[in-house]
């Protein structure tokens, strides 16, 4: 700011040198040190993000139904809940943006089951009773007339009346209740109507609505090569990405480190290679700890290769706090293991309605480690401000804690999903969180922004995350050999997935870098602010309202493609799934914050339990109250983050 | 200054009905000048920047532009005309970026194929650049501008007026609601924007925060104007005086100093 202070007095003739001179001056300070700009690490500026609380939820719920249900990890459950997420997703994307501006649509959820209707009333041939017999061809375009017609009269009587468009829409949301029943009652004398495959070029528009891809029928002989491939390469890229936003890169790269790391990334394959080819616990075992060695000095390599190293390390102290925290954390998590393996698992005794002895010896288990763990973590935490030694000390106790975790599912469990899942994924969560802790505890931690860095990093993330989906893509769609020998349950997908995955990646691309997403934002956050620098507010509001009618649309399209005959209350209701999808996807009620990808997730978000508590064999009547302790769970939390989140930017 | 007068405001009145808010109001801006208008409440300040914002349109009396009548019906149309006006409140949206904000309602396109996108590198890089000439150090052009201080978006509101092709930029009490230190950073942004060859039309009740800027004065009360000076003409005390219609205050100060509260 000194520079600034001289520029008060002088004359405008002088204008020209100072400005230079200023320019100058500000060059050499910024950009990369600003003292009153607090630094954000990639952690921080990650729960910035409107729809971290969701992720973090969706990952929560899923291990969940993981972990009580059979099946609901596998491909057909995941099929399962994918499909019911995406037309729910389609409708939350669409809403969330409506949101965002500022506005509600009660009317969405009837107004799906309303376009269904109409599009198989106007295909239908029923001669006096109603029913047009239009092909496909001309009742697709005629059906989105209407409904864009409906989001516009929507949008137009909020702008003219200046009512809340709550009011508004839910007068709209009767009205279309009342018009699908009455005429469905009028004109075929049925409360349902049907059917789509009336329509003469119904064959023709199948694929694009209503294509189906049974994984059973697609053999893929190298799809686990693929599948681990990408994923390995992934986790990997993933991994080195977060380094590379977190450490001070160093000026002179060191090419030891550099040869450290490929030798270890190729003991690493061969490895894996290894594994692939032995069968036996011996050879596993060591083959697991060649692995783990292969991990911790590759991150090591990478990062002497490229960060600045440490130059104080400080010895250990750790507080009394701390100590205690380690201490009981570990017995902690002992115990947890001598409980799960002291109780007898195969006992299914009632001992406490509603628990049986697995239950209980469930709930103590878990109960205990994840104490334990939160002990170890809040205590590496709190050594991260001390100094290297102790941190490393602290996320190795962590790390220790975690492989007693992993110890223990492997010796107790008898299903094949913890011992082949679980029990390798926390060792490897183990051994990461070790080797951060060597990582952190011997290098720089990087305190300013660096452009590069962070352009780098930022791509890595976004490869790592394509990569791992990639993977995972292969690894739903397509079938091995030896699992059709197995008897793997078929399982299918349709083009919705499709559809709502890429509607979701156009309106993230809208809202974050077209001036209607600029404006969406804006006339939620402070419409007379928009309006006065030249926004059409009305007009993007309007605009959102036929999106969200676009999207009622094209749902009602996809289910009329699926279902073929449509029942009169078809929908009703579905609005509020929507809004609440928008809300845990951390869309704020009252405009101007939040993302399309986080109804996306806030959709999954509700889909899991619908199929997850049926895959538990329990009673379905539940899921409501799930959804409602779910909303409440993540308006809470949303909150707590985003306070957070404005904390840190201060 | 012997500049030709960009702007000549001639014996403008408004009136609402039987309601008298302006009458008989003159006065000329010139580029590179700050002209402040100083008036209590109630004087008619608002009346009057909102005749030169289109916001309402005189009832009596002309505005000239470079020598020509203009009349502006729309606040588009004096917009058109190089008149920016940056109001009290902002016309920010809080939980937006500064570079969203800045280039909101006109944001700086390029073409994906049939699509066109928001160029951002380009919008981030001109708002940085405008607000470093303006002499206005952001922090991070990513930051919500809800988190910059009220001093901070005064500036960035004053930077974006500049940048779109303001000659005429007109500001609203920018300084009530601030506090001392912040009140000084805004009044160094007026001086930027003059230097930068701005006409400045800086609207207060507060004749401090006028008198070190401004290069001429039109003192309004109570609708009717007190007349219009150069600086060396008058005085930190003759503008107060004058604003609260100089007898006035006068006769205030003697009866509070006979009753003691006023401690010489």
């Amino acid at each position: 700011m000194t520079t600034i202070n001289e520029s008060d007095s002088r004359d405008p003739g002088d204008a020209e040198t100072a400005d230079a001179n200023r320019a100058a001056t500000a060059l050499a300070a910024a950009p990369d040190a600003d003292e009153r700009l607090a630094y954000r690490s990639v952690f921080q500026r990650l729960f910035m993000r409107p729809e971290i609380g969701a992720i973090i939820g969706a990952v929560g719920i899923w291990t969940f139904f993981w972990a009580v249900s059979g099946t609901f990890g596998t491909v057909g459950q995941t099929f399962g809940w994918l499909d019911t997420a995406a037309t729910l997703g389609i409708m939350a994307v669409a809403v969330s943006m409506l949101m965002i501006g500022g506005e509600f649509d009660l009317s969405s959820g009837a107004m799906t089951g309303a376009m269904g209707m109409l599009i198989i009333y106007l295909v239908k041939e029923t001669g006096e009773l109603g029913g047009r017999g239009f092909p496909l061809v001309v009742a697709i375009p005629l059906s989105l007339a209407v409904a864009l017609g409906i989001g516009y009269f929507n949008g137009w009587m909020v702008e003219r009346t200046g009512q809340p468009s709550f009011i508004i829409t839910l007068s709209t949301f009767f009205a279309l209740i009342g018009l699908k029943l009455g005429l469905a009652k009028r004109l075929v004398d049925q409360i349902q109507i049907g059917r789509t495959d009336e329509a003469s070029d119904f064959e023709f528009f199948r694929p694009f609505f209503a294509a189906e891809w049974e994984r059973n029928e697609h053999e893929f002989a190298l799809r686990d090569f693929f599948y681990t491939a990408f994923l390995a390469l992934g986790v990997l890229i993933l991994i080195l990405a977060i380094c590379e936003l977190w450490f001070k890169r160093r000026n002179d790269p060191k090419p030891t480190g550099l040869v450290q790391f490929l030798v270890s990334l190729a003991g690493g394959i061969a490895a894996g290679i290894g594994l692939h080819v032995t069968d036996g616990a011996g050879a596993n075992t060591a083959i697991g700890v060649v692995m783990m060695v292969c991990v911790v000095a590759g991150l090591h390599g990478w990062a002497s290769w490229r960060y600045e190293p440490m130059g104080q390390r400080g010895s250990v102290t750790l507080d009394s706090t701390m100590k205690r925290r380690i201490g009981l954390g570990l017995v902690l998590v002992a115990a947890a293991g001598v409980v799960a393996v002291s109780i007898d698992s195969g006992s299914t005794n009632n001992i406490v309605f509603p628990f049986t002895t697995q239950g209980v010896r469930v709930i103590i288990s878990v109960g205990l480690g994840i104490a334990g763990l939160t002990l170890l973590a809040m205590a590496s935490q709190a050594a991260l401000s001390v100094n290297a030694a102790t941190k490393f000390v602290a996320t190795s106790a962590l790390a220790t804690g975690l492989g007693v975790i992993a110890a223990t599912v492997y010796i107790d469990s008898t299903t094949a999903k913890f011992r082949a899942g679980l029990f390798p994924f926390v060792l490897f969560v183990a051994t990461l969180i070790f080797a951060w802790g060597a990582l952190v505890s011997r290098f720089t931690e990087r305190r300013v922004r660096d452009a590069h860095g962070d352009r780098f990093g930022n791509r890595m993330l976004a490869v790592g995350t394509l990569s791992v989906l990639i993977g995972l893509a292969i690894r739903m769609l397509f079938i091995t050999e030896a699992e059709l020998l197995a008897g793997v349950p078929p399982a299918k997908t349709s083009i919705r997935l499709f559809w709502f995955v890429s509607f979701t990646a156009i309106m993230m691309w809208v809202l974050a870098r077209t001036r209607f997403g600029s404006w969406t934002y804006a006339v939620g956050g402070n419409k007379e602010a928009a309006r006065q620098v030249g926004v059409p507010a009305a007009r993007t509001k309007t605009q959102l309202f036929m999106l969200v009618a676009f999207a009622a649309w094209f749902v009602g399209l996809l289910v009329a493609f699926r279902i073929f005959s449509i029942q009169a209350n078809a929908g009703d209701g579905q609005e509020f799934l929507y809004i609440i999808a928008a809300v845990v996807g951390g869309t704020v009620l009252t405009g101007g914050y939040g993302t399309a990808f986080g109804g996306a997730i806030g959709a999954c978000i509700m889909s899991m339990p619908l199929i997850g508590i049926s895959s538990a064999r329990w009673n379905t009547d539940w899921r409501f109250l799930i959804i409602g302790v779910i909303l409440l769970l993540a308006v809470v939390s949303n909150k707590g983050l985003r306070t957070r989140a404005a904390a840190v930017r201060r | 200054m012997s500049e030709p007068a960009l702007l000549e405001i001639d014996n403008i009145s408004k009136y609402y009905g039987n309601i008298i808010a302006l009458s008989g109001v003159s006065t000329s801006v010139t580029a590179g000048e700050v002209t402040c208008v100083l008036g209590d409440n109630g004087a008619g300040k608002s009346t009057f920047i909102k005749m030169l914002a289109g916001v309402h349109q005189p009832t009596e009396g002309t505005i000239r532009m470079n020598g020509k009548e203009v009349s502006f019906q729309t606040p588009r149309d004096a917009l058109d005309h190089g008149i920016a006006t940056v109001y009290q409140d902002l016309a920010m949206v809080p939980l937006m970026s500064v570079w969203r904000n800045f280039f909101l309602g006109s944001e700086p396109t390029k073409r994906i194929g049939p699509f066109k996108s928001i160029d951002t590198a380009k919008a981030k890089q001109i708002t940085k650049d405008e607000l470093t000439r303006m002499g206005i150090d952001i922090r991070d052009t990513e930051q919500p501008v809800g988190t910059l201080s009220g001093g901070e978006r005064q500036s960035v509101a004053i930077a974006r007026a500049g940048y779109f092709g303001a000659k005429v930029l007109i500001l609203d009490e920018p300084t009530s609601a601030l506090g001392v230190k912040q009140s000084g950073v805004v009044l160094k942004r007026i001086v930027e924007a003059r230097n930068q060859g701005l006409a400045v039309i800086f609207i207060t009740h507060n004749p401090r925060h006028a008198y070190p800027v401004g290069n001429r004065f039109l003192i309004l009360n109570r609708g009717q104007s007190m007349g219009s000076f150069a600086k060396h003409e008058i005085s930190v005390d003759d503008l107060t005086r004058l604003m609260a219609g100089g007898a006035e205050l006068e006769a205030l100060e003697h009866e509070l100093e006979a009753s003691g509260t006023i401690v010489a």
